[in-house]
């Protein structure tokens, strides 16, 4: 059985064995846990064979803006639709604030839902479709025209768009649409704001200003919120806390802080950030990567083959006259801002590299062809079982 | 810039050459001529060809008069029930998961796959005098066939598929994003299928109506099945046309006739409209 790298956890102190595939522990460095707000608990869910969320615990804090990240098919959306309660799950239990929301319908679980590509109703005006959530509350419940025009005047003064609201969304540009659905979402004064990867549809530069301004919006209103998106930039600038998904599985959660300097699975290190990924050997604590030792940081691991990752900063680039580091051969360079990006080649297995390195302090050996020595300061290693079944022959029955 | 010679000469490199042009647009219109437009032309020569007088007289005959008013009848009970079941049929396609739906989607193409004779066949054999309800319709002193509402039921199964055929593909397109929208705002299933889904679809609908009313107001087949041809009662005007011909009533027969055709004329020219209407809006709402 192929072993799936996600599942593994480093193992410092003790022999890399193959454990049985089992649910990585939400790792969470803050000690006190402040008052919940969703709680859930093994949720599982299966589209015919497909696997969407593999039993997954996941808990959000009270006024926190949540991200899910993952790519496509990790099952962040799964989870968020479930959570507002467009779809329901096979298996687990989801609590707010105590109570048992799978109960509910969706009409009644008081969630805001903003929605990849707006679902605002087109027929309607701004005002009408910023309304609807009050106008189609029970009789009982229901605001009096008045209230729901004060309401709604205000909530499209927040989002900045009281001028347009006589427009209908055929007539708004995309980030427009987005606010007006997001205003639309607030309306019913919703004690959980889910958003559906919100700026996906929009072009960078109204993406960069919306995302800025989503972050302002929560900070005032202190709503718990949480969002799914792909895109890590955006997860680790707005959120509090990042939960990164793969194959529904959770993979790390914790603040973007966290999960950017310490990964927890190769997978967040190769998600988050940009990587270089080599193959490498351990040997009594020392990293050898295509034949060359480039350092100490394998202590503590076991010897064997292994994975090594290096962030494209991370390197120091020497001119090619001994010392610890790997050879290689400058291919390509390129500015980009304040960074010079370099690509190379390793001599020996003809691997590509990147690199980054400042532009401030220009090195003028920094030309295409050149043989430099490329090592490494920091090296994030995960020793990798797959490899020692490659090596030793065909994969042992299980 | 370009001289003359050389644009005309970039614009035949991109064109298919004018002889085929011409060719094709005159075979596609010369077709058009001949089945379409000279039919009709002479349905209306034929109904003046005594003068006005005799066609107006044709027209205002009791008997004239009497299978207007069913076929209006007809058509006004018919096409509302079928909007409705259409409409029932395509939100329910379209929006939902279900078992059996593939045969729901087959069942709903069914009567245009079966000839109208036999579809009203199929009623007088169900609810004729010696049909399987006959004793109990008979026992109950309930006239269906040779009757009204036999033509009813009759042109129901005809016309039935319009709405829905016309709905299915646009609702699908249209997915369930916007009712999800209004579920999780609050919303109950009848408010967002008033609010939400009617008002998404309502070219279409009306596009729908408009196919299903020309049908039910000229079928034939079926409705001559189970009508009975009793003049002034069961006759639909298609029907009533029909007897007259055979009565070689030539100028009768052409005058309702070219009742018929006007109502062609304007479902054609409403269609026209919606048509332009409706893709003007699905510009304008940026899809």
């Amino acid at each position: 059985m192929a072993y799936e790298l996600s599942n593994y956890r480093s193992n410092p102190g003790g022999v890399a064995v193959r454990e049985r595939p089992r649910r990585p522990p939400i790792i969470d460095i803050e000690e006190n846990k402040p008052a919940m707000a969703i709680e859930l608990t093994d949720i599982a869910k299966r589209f015919g064979s497909f696997t969407a969320l593999d039993h997954v615990d996941l808990y959000t804090r009270d006024g926190e803006f949540l991200a899910l990240l993952g790519p496509s098919g990790s099952g962040k959306t799964t989870l968020l639709r479930i959570i507002a309660g467009l779809e329901l799950a096979d298996s687990g239990t989801l609590q707010f604030k105590g109570q048992d929301l799978l109960r509910r319908s969706a009409r009644d679980r008081r969630i805001g839902l903003v929605f990849q590509h707006y679902a605002l109703f087109r027929h309607m005006t701004v005002f009408d479709n910023v309304a609807f959530g009050l106008r189609v509350k029970k009789r009982r419940e229901r605001p009096s025209k008045a209230a729901i025009e004060e309401r709604v005047s205000r909530l499209l003064r927040l989002v900045q768009l009281d001028r347009l609201a006589e427009r209908y969304p055929g007539q708004l540009s995309g980030g427009q649409r987005q606010r007006v659905a997001l205003a639309r979402a607030l309306a019913v004064e919703p004690e959980l704001l889910l958003l559906d990867e919100p700026f996906g549809a929009l072009d960078a530069k109204v993406r960069k200003e919306l995302r800025r301004w989503l972050r302002q919006l929560h900070d005032e209103m202190g709503l718990t919120s949480i969002f799914v998106t792909h895109d890590q930039e955006e997860a680790l600038e707005l959120a509090d806390r990042v939960v990164v998904m793969n194959e529904g599985r959770i993979e790390q959660v914790g603040t973007p802080t966290e999960v950017y300097d310490n990964p927890a699975t190769p997978f967040v290190y190769q998600f988050i950030g940009n990587s270089n990924r080599f193959e490498c050997q351990v040997i009594d604590g020392h990293i050898s990567i295509a034949g060359h030792v480039v350092g100490a940081s394998g202590e503590g691991l076991p010897n064997g083959p292994a994975l090594a990752f290096v962030r494209p900063h991370d390197f120091d680039i020497r001119s090619a006259k001994g010392g610890l580091g790997v050879p290689a051969v400058i291919r390509h360079l390129f500015a980009a801002g304040t960074l010079l990006r370099i690509e190379l080649q390793l001599a020996a297995t003809d691997e590509i590299v990147e690199v980054e390195v400042d532009r401030t302090h220009p090195n003028p050996d920094l030309l295409p062809g050149r043989p430099v020595m490329l090592s490494p300061r920091t090296v994030k290693v995960f020793p990798s079982p797959r490899l020692i079944t490659a090596q030793s022959g065909p994969p042992p029955e299980l | 810039m370009q001289s003359a010679a050389s644009s005309a000469a970039l614009r035949n490199a991109i064109t298919e050459p004018a002889a085929v042009r011409w060719l094709v647009s005159l075979a596609g219109l010369g077709f058009l001529v001949l089945f379409l437009v000279m039919p009709l032309i002479a349905v209306f020569v034929e109904a003046l060809r005594q003068g006005i007088g005799p066609y107006l007289a044709a027209v205002v005959d009791p008997d004239a008069l009497a299978a207007v008013r069913l076929t209006l009848t007809v058509a006004a009970i018919a096409v509302p029930l079928n909007l409705i079941f259409g409409l029932a049929a395509a939100w329910a396609i379209s929006k939902f998961e279900f078992t059996g739906k593939s045969i729901l989607i087959t069942l709903i193409d069914l009567p245009f796959s079966v000839s109208p004779v036999v579809s009203g066949l199929v009623y007088v054999l169900l609810y004729g005098a010696h049909g399987w309800f006959g004793p109990w319709l008979k026992a109950h002193d309930i006239q269906l066939i040779f009757a009204v509402p036999g033509l009813v039921l009759a042109t129901m199964f005809v016309t039935f598929p319009f709405v829905a055929r016309e709905l299915i593909p646009l609702m699908q397109q249209q997915g369930t994003e916007d009712e999800e929208a209004a579920l999780v705002l609050g919303a109950g299933g009848w408010n967002t299928f008033l609010h939400v889904t009617l008002p998404n679809v309502k070219w279409g609908l009306l596009y729908g109506v408009l196919l299903c009313n020309a049908r039910a107001m000229g079928e034939f087949g079926a409705v001559s099945v189970v009508s009975g041809h009793i003049r002034g009662l069961t006759n639909t005007m298609p029907l009533h046309v029909e007897i007259l011909y055979n009565e070689y009533d030539f100028v009768g027969a052409f005058a309702v006739a070219s009742l018929l055709a006007l109502l062609a004329l304007v479902t054609l020219v409403s269609k026209s409209l919606l048509e332009w209407r409706f893709s003007r809006e699905l510009a304008a709402l940026g899809h």
